[in-house]
């Protein structure tokens, strides 16, 4: 009991690790931006400062765009540990089993046909579930009875997305009144992120996230095989949908309020794991928490970054998106995760 | 529960007299009643009709594909019979819920590989799962099972240790711990000593028979070896192309004509000089055409004269 014990202290260390750096970068967020000064931002938190424009910037702009990338960062990195686990495949993310480009394609359906906009993000997360459903449902079909070999879930994962997202850019181009804004979704970002993006995400989050910890061991004994499970006395397709649905869900919450942010999903679980180990009581808030982390992170990133950008660009408007840093970066981490899984598959 | 009785219009009358809360003390722990099943158009269980009494240890034997472990999953409720039924102590299986199935009958079988990084202390607590349910599972800790069952399997030393980091033979002795945590009257085991040497088979199969004395559970395990078979059971079952062709003890069912008949091998038996209980000498292998008509050894107890007896 003293091993276990112990191990279990590391845990909790790490996840309050992981919650500190969560805040930092969150704090990051709000410092970091040309308007504000880092100790005006600090008087106007503390409330020692009353100018209005300050008061503006940190609490009308920089605050609900934190928030809404953190918080989104959660979910997508929930989500990736949820799909990972209940079809026990490494490489399966939301973006990779046609759950993200699903909701991508809700949402850009939804917006071109007129039933949503990015001013009624209620009316977008519906839609973005419906489209994630609408992909998880596809998967489900092609893979048919081969749904517990991970090597067909990740090509037809690939297929699905590669489907969806085809079929978002015929959305776009036969609706390019929208394009403007639509074109968001596709790369990700929290720009122009605003307290009425927290509203609808904050709760959605909070309840979907509560959802999945409810599910964490079993899904923890899901992940051990569907015969074991079925021998231990669960059963193994109700939990498996109960978790798919509750990931489609913070999937669809994400995309709806910043988008299809690259890498996050399928990058957040394997550090989560590496940190934590397999037990899915502590992976899947350390997941939360590092999904949170590297949003944030690349958020306050663009942040920082977007003004030198645009000087040396020579272009006032130049943004960048979070969604490009989460790609660039998770990319090269996954090359390091790869390489750390390699030598076991030759064993 | 409550549908038993007028569900079970499939049930032979070794079901009804079973689900008959009348008579406790003569409910089998376990019984196939006509139970036949099929993968699409290949029948891999032929119709099979045996009991099982409380406190037995049966060995089932037969040639690879006849059907043995299908048996053990159907016994197990993982798969439905696609006809007939299975009887968990006057239970019809598919009338239990998975989790109440897990209560009555814990299995071991050749399982997927572990999740990377899974320490055997989770693993093992993964087997109180029909016990503690899903938010159960959210609390730490293990119980007083959890812990008997890793010292009864000799794992409690590697508790902490992930699970795939252990070489087969260890594996095999926690996923033993995983089945004890269970806690189950009725133990199916599945090839138990595969990956295993000669001395860690003997006491994989020594554990078993004594706890299945201490405890008096029901044991039911696939052997390979007819020899731990013939030694460690008081019942051997040998199946073939689905169907039971030879039920009974030891010293009467292990003889040349079983050789020929389930594991179509020419061979001798003789007995062990000192401990009785016989002994296999296989031969050759015979040509094996698998022939639907081929007359079963159900009656085999005349061939052992013509078995040649081996002097020591």
């Amino acid at each position: 009991m003293n091993a276990g014990w112990a191990s279990r202290r590391a845990r909790v260390t790490v996840l309050v690790a992981l919650l500190a750096a969560a805040i930092a970068v969150g704090a990051a967020g709000l410092f970091a931006g040309r308007m504000v000064a880092p100790h005006e931002v600090w008087a106007v938190v503390t409330g020692a400062n009353d100018d209005p424009l300050a008061h503006h910037v940190v609490m009308r702009l920089r605050m609900p765009r934190t928030l809404v990338a953190l918080t989104a960062g959660a979910c997508l990195g929930t989500a990736g540990l949820l799909l990972q686990a209940s079809l026990r495949n490494p490489l399966a993310g939301p973006e990779v089993t046609g759950v993200a480009p699903g909701a991508v394609l809700g949402a850009v359906a939804a917006s071109g046909a007129g039933l949503a906009s990015w001013s009624s993000p209620g009316s977008v997360a519906a839609a973005a579930c419906a489209g994630g459903f609408l992909g998880a449902g596809l998967l489900w079909l092609l893979t048919g009875g081969r749904r517990t070999d991970p090597l067909m879930t990740a090509v037809y994962g690939v297929l699905v997305s590669a489907l969806l997202s085809g079929l978002t850019a015929v959305v776009l181009v036969a609706a390019p009144g929208e394009l403007g804004s639509v074109v968001q979704w596709l790369v990700g970002s929290t720009e122009g992120r605003v307290w009425e993006h927290w509203h609808m995400l904050g709760p959605w989050a909070l309840a979907w996230g509560a959802a999945a910890f409810a599910c964490a061991g079993a899904l923890g004994v899901l992940r051990s095989g569907d015969e074991h499970a079925a021998a231990v006395g669960l059963a193994p397709a109700r939990t498996r949908a109960y978790a798919l649905v509750c990931a489609v869900a913070l999937t669809a919450g994400a995309v709806a309020a910043v988008g299809a942010l690259g890498f996050v999903g399928l990058l957040a679980p394997h550090v989560a794991t590496a940190l934590l180990g397999a037990d899915l009581r502590a992976a899947l808030p350390g997941a939360a928490l590092v999904g949170a982390v590297i949003v944030g992170g690349s958020d306050s990133a663009a942040q920082a970054l977007s003004p030198p950008l645009a000087e040396l660009f020579g272009s006032d408007r130049f943004l960048l998106p979070t969604g490009a840093i989460t790609t660039g970066v998770g990319a090269l981490v996954l090359l390091a995760v790869a390489r750390r899984y390699a030598p076991n598959e030759d064993q | 529960m409550r549908r038993n009785h007028r569900s079970d219009n499939r049930g032979t009358d070794v079901g009804d007299t079973a689900s008959a809360a009348t008579a406790p003390a003569h409910t089998p722990a376990l019984s196939f009643a006509d139970t036949r099943f099929a993968y699409g158009e290949r029948t891999i269980v032929d119709g099979v009709c045996f009991d099982v009494a409380p406190g037995e240890l049966v060995a089932l034997v037969g040639m690879n594909g006849c059907g043995k472990s299908t048996l053990l999953k159907l016994a197990a409720g993982l798969l439905r019979p696609a006809s007939g039924n299975v009887w968990l102590q006057g239970k019809a299986i598919t009338r239990l819920s998975r989790r109440e199935a897990a209560r009555r009958v814990a299995l071991l079988h050749q399982s997927s590989p572990p999740v990377p990084g899974l320490t055997v202390r989770h693993l093992v607590r993964q087997g109180r799962y029909a016990t503690r349910g899903p938010f159960g599972m959210l609390r730490d800790g293990d119980d007083e099972i959890c812990l008997r069952a890793m010292a009864d399997a000799g794992v409690t030393h590697w508790a902490d240790h992930p699970v795939d980091a252990l070489s087969g033979g260890e594996r095999q002795r926690v996923r033993l711990a995983l089945v004890l945590a269970q806690d189950t009257p009725v133990l199916l085991l599945d090839e138990p000593t595969t990956y295993l040497d000669l001395r860690h088979q003997l006491e994989v199969l020594e554990l078993v028979a004594t706890l299945r004395r201490d405890r008096k559970l029901t044991v039911v395990m696939v052997l390979h070896d007819l020899g731990h078979a013939a030694r460690y059971a008081e019942r051997i079952i040998a199946l073939r192309a689905g169907r039971v062709v030879a039920d009974g003890p030891p010293g009467d069912i292990v003889t040349p004509a079983l050789l020929r008949d389930v594991f179509a091998v020419a061979g001798r038996v003789g007995l062990d000089p000192q401990r009785g209980w016989p002994i296999c000498y296989p031969d050759s292998p015979l040509d094996d055409t698998p022939a639907q008509d081929a007359t079963p050894a159900t009656n085999t107890t005349d061939h052992r004269a013509q078995a040649p007896e081996p002097r020591p």
